[in-house]
């Protein structure tokens, strides 16, 4: 078997680099290598039939995306986003980076809403949990998967989309006030001052800050 | 193969002109074809082949980069559908014999020479599809396709190096392959 070096020689050789084809004339194993390239390198290329292209775009022309085919692409699709959230609330953003915001809550809702669901569980049989304090871990995965669907819609078209995430952002504002004030309304023990207070100061200064990139973004798509 | 932009192609078809990928298919469908020949040793798989290509490179071109160069993009797609329908069909080596592609006009002006050097090629065609896919395409890119190691090892994924070593063991089978056949003396050694 040959080594390394070896084998990079006779590579070498073949391309064309190296010894001349004299050199390597008393090696019948290697010259026989060089054949074999050669005769590829000669071969003759085989034509596409004539029409190739036109039944290529045929089937491009009739060409429509399954839905999931358009999500995974348009998730797959490259883009490069700065994370920049303090020029966001100063200048115009890009729709990407809109986009991008709105995914980033939504995923830390949806790491919240796992965490309350763990937290809470069992938290029926407690005697006093009202139903509203049930419901926060379906309300923040809600949350979660709202915020995605925005993002991603602005994603595949920010023009149409930003008034749809504008309206989903008040939404999201006024009902992170509401739910603020509600619980310890509801529940009076030390476990609803804490809800209260992680929905009030997550909410309140998230909903305004992506209420405040939509608006940075429309100036850049108006 | 007439000049064009390719960049501003791919703007076009990604911003919903279908028609603009025509020029993309017009540049790219002899090689591509060639590719799918070569790799599966019939014409009908080749031409079915160039065709999904086409598709999947239409469906996924929001993931070329800009500034990178499309040809190796494209080869890429490729690659990927070809070993695909490798892996589903599990293409028989025998199943290929090189025939059914109308070839190129040979250079050689002497008939016979000419009649010669596609009897090699199928030859050659023959003992390729015998090889293992992964070492069969690093053969036909770098001796049918004439690319560097380096720009095989990008497409690839492996280094150039082990490129090479593939490289070397193809050939190096074939040569064995030949010389069971007999056909080594008279024409390799030419």
């Amino acid at each position: 078997m040959d080594s390394d070096d070896n084998i990079e020689k006779i590579i070498g050789e073949i391309d064309g680099q190296g010894p001349s084809p004299e050199d390597i004339e008393h090696d019948p194993r290697r010259k026989a290598l060089a054949g074999i390239a050669r005769m590829m390198r000669e071969a003759t290329a085989p034509e596409p039939p004539a029409d190739l292209g036109e039944r290529v775009m045929d089937r491009i022309r009739s060409y429509r995306p399954t839905p999931w085919r358009a999500l995974r692409e348009a998730l797959l699709r490259p883009c490069t986003v700065s994370f920049d959230p303090i020029r966001a609330l100063r200048a115009p953003v890009t729709g990407q980076e809109c986009s991008f915001y709105f995914i980033m809550v939504g995923i830390f809702y949806a790491v919240l809403g796992t965490i309350l669901l763990a937290g809470l569980h069992g938290l029926g049989a407690y005697p006093g949990a009202p139903d509203w304090v049930r419901w926060q871990p379906p309300i923040a995965i809600v949350t979660a998967g709202c915020m995605v669907a925005v993002g991603l819609y602005l994603l595949k078209d920010v023009k149409s989309a930003l008034r749809a995430a504008r309206i989903w952002a008040l939404v999201y504002l006024g009902f992170a006030l509401l739910n603020g004030v509600f619980v310890p309304l509801e529940w009076n023990v030390p476990v609803s001052a804490y809800v209260s207070l992680v929905s009030t100061l997550i909410g309140l200064p998230t909903g305004f800050f992506l209420i405040r990139t939509i608006q940075n973004c429309g100036k850049r798509y108006v | 193969m007439k000049q064009i932009d390719e960049a501003d192609i791919i703007g076009r078809v990604l911003g919903g002109d279908r028609e603009a990928f025509a020029d993309l298919v017009e540049a790219y469908k002899g090689p591509v074809f060639r590719l799918a020949f070569r790799m599966t040793g019939s014409a009908q798989d080749a031409d079915d082949l160039s065709q999904q290509i086409f598709l999947r490179a239409f469906e996924t071109l929001g993931r070329f980069r800009r500034g990178e160069r499309f040809f190796p993009w494209l080869y890429t797609v490729a690659l990927n559908v070809i070993r695909s329908h490798l892996r589903r069909s599990k293409a028989l080596p025998e199943a290929g014999t090189g025939h059914g592609a109308p070839e190129a006009e040979d250079p050689r002006g002497n008939p016979a020479d000419a009649a010669a050097g596609r009897e090699r090629s199928r030859r050659i065609q023959g003992y390729l599809l015998r090889l293992n896919p992964s070492v069969r395409e690093i053969l036909v890119l770098r001796f049918y396709e004439g690319m560097s190691f380096e720009d095989i090892a990008g497409l690839t994924g492996n280094t150039p190096g082990g490129v090479k070593m593939k490289a070397y063991r193809g050939l190096e089978k074939i040569r064995v392959m030949m010389e069971k056949d007999g056909f080594a003396d008279d024409e390799a050694r030419r």
